[in-house]
């Protein structure tokens, strides 16, 4: 019979954070409609943005057409990916197992590497060595920034682990967050991706240029925006440390970033209790904002301190920001000394 | 050799929802209310050892609070990763409002 667990996982308990467990369970309930409602929101949105992205090819317009056409693929994309591994954004499991690897297809991770990975960001949420979903360096300074942004650094990880999947191979990492039984099932998830993105290949190779323009540029289009987002999820703040509050961000945004997002600017929300579905979290933080630190500025001014520190970091100049939350040690002045090395 | 033993009455446990049984031997047990009736399980995941007391009845699915593994409490099979080893289940029985789990 299993035993009390030999680590502390990060979420709410570890974090002190009280709530009425009949209200959790309340917050927990699954329903389809909230998330169908979300999916229909983001197919117009993508209808729309790519009516403009064909109204104005053959022009400079179409640019800024796909980069905002692939900022709506990519961003609810990831979110849609991240939700469905959790399993929490319909109360039909068929539905939510259909968007995850639609979803996944997108994000280019094979939907069962892509749960197991993120169930150890859970439970050692920005735990150097645990955490397998730590995506850049920490302290961050500007050529982190520069290539966590460009997704660089993503890509080659999403392709590395893929072919490796394909050929069977499974990295040490992937081991240990996965029982004996998923390897195969990882393998021939990413066998089944890998046979389809050479089918766009090779349809586009044959004339089928619509795929070019509507699925694969906005894809890489669309990724800086994804990044930024997923960024100042936890840039700056505590590593090793068994509290959420100390190792992660909310941050304040308007209807539209919320859309964007699916809510997940209520991330310390969602880290301390990852059983509530996104449309829940907003309740969730009226329950308990008292509990919580203040959520860091909107979306652009966060980002822009963000910029700021990294910039100056890099220049060995003081690295307090104007109000970002930042861990202690994170404020340097002449230099700093690098904590952690990205696992991913 | 077993036992029938004591976990509550069924007005402790709200519909679609479970508690947490510990034994004095030091053992532990999800004991739930579901639309098919009253079962009892391991009250820990199989996956990583959390306990099930905060997780989520779905019908008659158990979601672990930490990483949403489900498990079919009527036969304890493992449905979904990050869970894949099924969980031990108890007979369970009822003496009017009394519940008994045979462990």
């Amino acid at each position: 019979m299993p035993t009390e667990t030999a680590f502390v996982a990060t979420n709410w308990q570890s974090s002190g954070i009280k709530i009425d467990k009949k209200r959790l369970k309340q917050l927990c309930k699954r329903y389809d409609k909230p998330g169908l409602i979300y999916l229909a929101k983001w197919a117009l949105a993508l209808f729309v943005s790519g009516a403009v992205v064909w109204a104005t090819l053959g022009t400079w317009l179409v640019w800024p057409a796909m980069i905002a056409y692939g900022t709506i693929m990519m961003v609810p994309g990831y979110c849609l990916s991240h939700e469905t591994a959790h399993g929490t954004p319909f109360r039909s499991r068929w539905l939510n197992e259909t968007v995850l690897w639609v979803t996944s297809f997108i994000y280019m991770e094979e939907p069962l590497h892509r749960r197991m990975h993120h169930t150890s960001h859970h439970t050692f949420t920005w735990h150097i060595d645990k955490d397998s979903q730590m995506p850049f360096d920490t302290p961050m300074d500007f050529k982190g920034w520069l290539i966590e942004i460009s997704g660089i650094s993503l890509l080659k990880y999403h392709i590395k682990e893929l072919l490796e999947l394909t050929v069977g191979h499974f990295s040490q990492h992937t081991r240990e967050v996965s029982q004996v039984g998923d390897l195969p099932k990882m393998a021939r998830g990413a066998r089944i991706f890998m046979a389809i993105y050479l089918g766009i290949a090779i349809a586009i190779f044959m004339g089928q240029l619509w795929l070019l323009w509507f699925l694969v540029l906005p894809r890489f289009l669309g990724i800086p925006a994804m990044m930024l987002y997923g960024l100042i999820q936890h840039v700056e703040l505590q590593e090793n440390s068994p509290s959420i509050l100390e190792s992660t961000r909310s941050f304040k945004t308007n209807a539209f970033g919320r859309f964007l997002y699916a809510n997940m600017n209520f991330h310390c929300e969602h880290h301390l209790f990852p059983q509530v579905p996104f449309y829940a979290l907003p309740e969730l933080n009226r329950e308990i904002r008292d509990q919580l630190p203040e959520p860091d500025p909107g979306f652009f001014r966060t980002q822009f301190e963000v910029l700021s520190v990294v910039i100056r970091r890099s220049l060995k100049k003081n690295t307090k920001a104007k109000s970002i939350r930042q861990a202690p040690h994170m404020i340097t002045e002449g230099g700093y000394q690098p904590i952690a090395t990205k696992s991913m | 050799m077993s036992e029938w033993v004591h976990v509550g009455q069924t007005s402790d446990i709200d519909e679609e929802d479970l508690i947490r049984f510990d034994h004095e031997d030091g053992r532990t047990f999800a004991v739930y209310n579901t639309e098919k009736g009253f079962f009892a399980t391991d009250g820990f995941c199989t996956h990583e050892a959390q306990h099930l007391e905060d997780g989520l009845v779905i019908g008659t699915v158990i979601e672990c609070p930490l990483h949403q593994g489900r498990f079919d409490v009527t036969n304890g099979r493992a449905l979904s990763a990050p869970a894949c080893v099924d969980l031990k289940t108890y007979p369970v029985k009822l003496e009017g409002d009394e519940i008994y789990i045979e462990i």
